[in-house]
């Protein structure tokens, strides 16, 4: 992680951080020394918490760490984003992979026109990746995930409701979503009870966003999939896919509750929410394995119908769908065999 | 209440006693002359001597030839190692019978003994008016040889092997025994009920020419294998559905949709609407099915052809909240059950389908019969697309018919879908 420091003045100032904690003050004894009458002598320090996390800490100070205009607890977590202020300074932390916006072209040292062209471009990129930054730093605010939250519920009391045949379709719809916010929120609470465990705050709000997120993605992607497999119902992908885009989610879901009850490096994260999909993929292959030898009386088939105009639809012609029957009876012959 | 209900009984009794000491002349009459041309016919597990099944079986020949019900030793076809079967006499003997010809499409059997009757019953065609007095012999239930009073009621309309209605309660254990006039002529063979005094017979002729061809010379062999009824069965489905859904066929009008009803007149159709108050949408009904199930074991039933056409509409609901309702309908099952032992697992391919007429989702799940050679059933599900308030699923169930009239069926069936 980066630190930069934004003096009374407007001068700044970069500090890589490394695993050796580092004391912030007024004081000569200090390793990052600050020209700020408001500044305690001996103010704070940057360090990692037991879980290897960044954390500043309050050493005692009058003044005691600022976020945005309202002080912080005695302990702040740090991730890329978090500003803090100390006194009248500004502490400001980034990700060592943030990428700074390219070089001005100096127009008596290069006259070509395709350098400008060149750092234009480069500008243009670095903007969007500025903005993508944004989005993500916005889509870790509360106001971000109870959106988010919203939307998720939203979403499956209208699923609810389009896949109804009932009078009561609107209460239907209504009890889904009210069934969803219930599950979150004990999902939710549990990882935040785990959070105050590990990292000492509970993130409730972070985690129902996580949840939402992720249930989402999967209730559009089963959509999607309906959809595929209306279309092309012999494409067989459906299944491979599923599967697939299922364990991305679910290593999602892990990595995202880890990212807040962890301090665990986002590698770390990812890693153990797939090794959780990976076992889970083992558990169900080995049932579908157990289960594709056993005999059954119930033949299983897509049955998916949707709302397409004829025209629309891809078709084959009766003589075509022939020859899927002479495969089944290749399929029965060979499994009739003795 | 009770002494109310006495008095009411023993008024009647008298009467009731004399109808039946009338009747009961004729009724011992033919029991004492024919009764030791029947047998008890049953099948044991050789490993624990145990009956497995029991039956009837009367002497057609002098030279000891009975005949009986296919599905009476139908073990003994699926696994002669493990059962054998015997006869026990009036007088209680019990001798070995081997099984020399089945016909599993009219469920006859007809056994060998070393036994020489003293007397048997001959198995000549016969004519009896409706109303007829006939006695049905055999031994219901393991208690005993039993005679059953009943009357003829001709043959059933709606089957496709031939069936004689008889009024008279048939009870398990008599399959096989003979139902015979008052001067000893075979009628039919016992076979099967539905309850209440509706009982089904053979007719004799179909045991005449089995017999026939069992004594025959030997260049038309008769069955006494699993491979030999597969032969049997498909020879039969093959008469049948060969042109089956061929040129002109009775169609009927579902909402916007015309389909095939009643392919062949052995077909019983009904029909069925349901309108409720609470549900947001109807359903209409059309199923057309032959009645006549092919007993091949215990487990196992065949030959059954079934059509089936389920209209649902709607005028409330939109049109992604029907075609769920649509999906779930159309995802029903109603294929035939069927044991491990005998059939292997359902393989089904869907395919968006198109027809001279309209576009559908058509679905063929097919499995094969483990025992019986090239013989399988074969359901093709079909769902018509393109309308948002209406749909139709339709459903042809062809069980025990060899792999080219699934073929045939299917695509004819594909074919004649069209709107109204």
């Amino acid at each position: 992680m980066i630190l930069e420091v934004v003096h009374p003045g407007g001068a700044r100032t970069w500090h890589p951080l490394g695993e050796r904690p580092l004391t912030v003050g007024r004081g000569f004894s200090n390793d990052l020394m600050l020209d700020d009458p408001y500044v305690e002598a001996r103010h704070a320090r940057i360090g990692l918490d037991e879980n290897g996390g960044p954390v500043i800490e309050d050493l005692g100070s009058v003044n005691g760490l600022v976020g945005k205009d309202t002080r912080l607890p005695g302990r702040v977590p740090l991730h890329p984003g978090t500003e803090v202020r100390v006194g009248r300074t500004l502490l400001r932390f980034h990700d060592v992979e943030e990428a700074v916006p390219p070089a001005l072209v100096d127009a008596t040292a290069s006259s070509a026109t395709t350098a400008a062209k060149e750092s234009q471009k480069r500008l243009a990129r670095w903007r969007r990746a500025r903005a993508v930054r944004r989005v993500v730093r916005f889509g870790r605010t509360t106001p971000a995930r109870l959106l988010t939250a919203a939307a998720a519920a939203s979403a499956i009391a209208l699923y609810s409701w389009l896949g109804s045949a009932q009078r009561s379709s609107g209460s239907e719809a209504l009890f889904a979503a009210l069934g969803f916010a219930m599950i979150v929120s004990v999902w939710a609470g549990i990882w935040a009870v785990a959070s105050r465990v590990t990292v000492h705050r509970f993130h409730f709000v972070g985690h129902v966003g996580v949840a939402a997120l992720v249930t989402l993605a999967g209730l559009l992607w089963s959509v999607a999939i309906e959809w595929a497999v209306f279309f092309f119902p012999d494409a067989g992908l459906s299944d491979v896919l599923s599967i697939g885009i299922g364990l991305v989610l679910l290593a999602a879901l892990v990595a995202g509750h880890l990212s807040l009850a962890s301090g665990l490096s986002r590698q770390r994260q990812w890693r153990a929410g797939f090794a959780v999909a990976g076992t889970a993929l083992l558990i169900g292959g080995l049932a579908t394995l157990v289960e594709e030898e056993s005999f059954s009386d119930v033949p299983t088939f897509s049955g998916i119908v949707k709302p397409v105009a004829g025209e629309w639809l891809p078709t084959e012609t009766v003589d075509e769908f022939g020859g899927v029957m002479a495969k089944l009876k290749e399929q029965v012959d060979e499994m009739a065999k003795p | 209440m009770s002494f109310a209900r006495s008095l009411l009984l023993v008024a009647i009794l008298p009467w009731s006693h004399l109808v039946a000491q009338q009747r009961s002349v004729t009724t011992s009459d033919v029991f004492s002359r024919y009764a030791d041309r029947v047998v008890k016919i049953q099948v044991v597990e050789t490993g624990s001597a145990a009956k497995a099944t029991i039956g009837s079986g009367f002497f057609v020949t002098g030279s000891g030839h009975l005949v009986t019900n296919y599905h009476v030793i139908s073990k003994l076809i699926h696994d002669p190692d493990r059962y054998r079967a015997e006869l026990i006499d009036v007088a209680g003997a019990v001798k070995p019978v081997a099984v020399l010809g089945v016909d599993v499409v009219h469920d006859l059997a007809v056994l060998g003994t070393e036994v020489r009757p003293p007397a048997h019953f001959s198995l000549a065609r016969v004519t009896v008016a409706q109303g007829n007095r006939l006695y049905s012999l055999g031994h219901p239930e393991d208690l005993g040889l039993s005679i059953v009073e009943g009357t003829y009621n001709g043959h059933l309309a709606h089957t496709r092997h031939p069936r004689i209605h008889f009024t008279g309660s048939l009870n398990p254990g008599m399959s096989g025994g003979p139902t015979i006039a008052e001067d000893g002529r075979v009628i039919g063979i016992n076979v099967a009920t539905a309850g209440n005094q509706l009982s089904f017979l053979v007719p004799v002729e179909r045991a005449a020419s089995l017999l026939e061809q069992v004594l025959g010379p030997g260049d038309d062999p008769p069955a006494r294998t699993l491979e030999a009824i597969g032969q049997q069965l498909r020879d039969h489905q093959d008469a049948y559905l060969r042109d089956m859904f061929v040129g002109e066929t009775k169609m009927v009008d579902l909402g916007p949709y015309r389909l095939i009803t009643e392919p062949a007149p052995f077909f019983r159709c009904w029909a069925d609407a349901t309108r409720r108050q609470e549900l947001p949408y109807e359903t209409v009904r059309h199923h057309c099915s032959t009645d006549d199930q092919l007993f091949i074991a215990g487990d196992q039933s065949t030959g059954v052809v079934d059509v089936e056409h389920e209209m649902i509409s709607t005028k409330k609901l939109n049109s992604s909240q029907f075609f769920s309702l649509y999906t779930s309908v159309f995802a029903n099952d109603n294929t035939p059950g069927g044991e491990e032992e005998h059939v292997t697992s359902w393989r089904c391919g869907t395919r968006n389908v198109r027809n001279a007429a309209l576009p559908m989702r058509a679905v063929l799940c097919l499995r094969r019969y483990r025992k019986l050679g090239e013989l399988y059933d074969g359901v093709l599900k079909v769902a018509v697309l393109g309308r948002g308030d209406s749909g139709l699923v339709s459903t042809l169930t062809m069980s025990g018919v060899t792999f080219g009239n699934v073929d045939r069926l299917a695509r004819r069936y594909l074919e004649r879908i069209s709107w109204r």
